[in-house]
């Protein structure tokens, strides 16, 4: 194995491991759970912000919304199911899941696939092998130095 | 030099390089195109065609409550407003015709008093002389149920209680007409 597709091979593993390490669920509290819902709730009055950014009253009262439900023992899914209800998926700035969405989730893996398949190719490619000259070539190119050389004197 | 270019000539022939770049280009073009021939008032609400919130709120006059319960079987426009909204009060007018034409029949119109303190909207109410039942939402769940982005917002549900319409802005006496005449034909 070439030094290049080692270091292709490693930086594969080193992503996935990332990504691992990104998706695995942690056991958190109320607080923390809280602000991981709002900050994935789209606020309705803002241009683009998310409930956890915006300082408006919309923001506030949807904040105050999560955290009385999350308090009576909600599941995330739930909440997130009460908004939907009410918004649709476009309450959500991370694209659903399934539905048209999952396009805006494959298109990152489909990519980094894409990638990794050119990279492979290019280590793969056989080295340049510079072609050997024909008969006399060398010959007729050094006499055309030559008398180009001479010419310039 | 030679290897990397022949190995892109490999991987990637120019016929399919120039075809992925026209294929991207007219998938932005098509985008933008339905993207910018969206109508920024007519954002597709969720709450339609599902049973409306149920409600139970203050009246504003301190008279009692308002629910939307108490008017099941019959028509009703829920109109979520604010005394600080500038076209609340643009589309008031509008409001007090439609009442006025439909208050002695099936019809039921509520304003909602939305982020807004309850004096505000009394002197509001008082002021522009709205004679229609209106509750007072003040922590914002009603209209979180509703899905509200804004006011004013006009939400139009019928007897059975679904929401069947629904509009962003102030909204003009013809289309409250229109959209009160709709659910009164429908069975």
């Amino acid at each position: 194995m070439t030094l290049a597709r080692s270091a292709i091979l490693v930086a594969l593993l080193a992503i996935a491991a990332a990504l691992v390490l990104a998706a695995w669920p942690t056991p958190a509290g109320p607080e923390e759970r809280v602000e991981r819902i709002v900050a994935d709730l789209r606020c309705p009055v803002c241009q683009g912000l998310s409930v956890a950014d915006s300082p408006s009253e919309s923001a506030r009262q949807m904040r105050d919304l999560v955290a009385q439900r999350v308090a009576e023992g909600r599941t995330d899914a739930e909440i997130r199911d009460e908004f939907r209800r009410s918004y649709g998926d476009w309450v959500f700035l991370s694209p659903a899941v399934d539905g048209p969405g999952v396009l805006m989730w494959l298109a990152p893996l489909a990519l980094l696939g894409l990638g990794a398949a050119l990279a492979w190719s290019r280590a793969r490619a056989p080295a340049a092998v510079a072609a050997e000259p024909e008969p006399g070539a060398v010959e007729a190119l050094r006499g055309r130095v030559a008398r180009e050389e001479m010419a310039d004197l | 030099m030679m290897a990397s270019a022949a190995a892109r000539a490999a991987t990637f022939p120019g016929g399919v390089r120039n075809a992925a770049v026209i294929v991207a280009l007219v998938a932005l073009i098509v985008v933008l195109a339905l993207g910018f021939r969206r109508d920024p008032h007519d954002i597709r609400s969720a709450a339609v065609g599902k049973p409306a919130p149920a409600f139970d709120l203050a009246a504003l006059d301190a008279t009692g409550r308002v629910s939307l319960e108490q008017h099941r079987g019959k028509v009703v426009v829920v109109n979520f407003f604010a005394s600080w909204c500038v076209p609340c009060r643009e589309e008031h007018p509008a409001l007090v015709r439609a009442w006025e034409r439909y208050r002695t029949s099936d019809v039921v119109l509520i304003g909602v008093l939305y982020q807004d303190s309850v004096d505000d909207g009394r002197e509001f109410v008082r002021r522009l002389g709205t004679t229609w039942p209106t509750a007072v939402d003040d922590d914002g769940r009603t209209a979180l149920g509703f899905g509200v982005f804004g006011i004013p917002e006009t939400f139009f549900i019928g007897p059975d209680g679904v929401i069947e319409g629904r509009h962003i802005g102030p909204i003009d006496e013809a289309t409250l007409v229109r959209g009160i005449d709709a659910l009164r034909r429908s069975p």
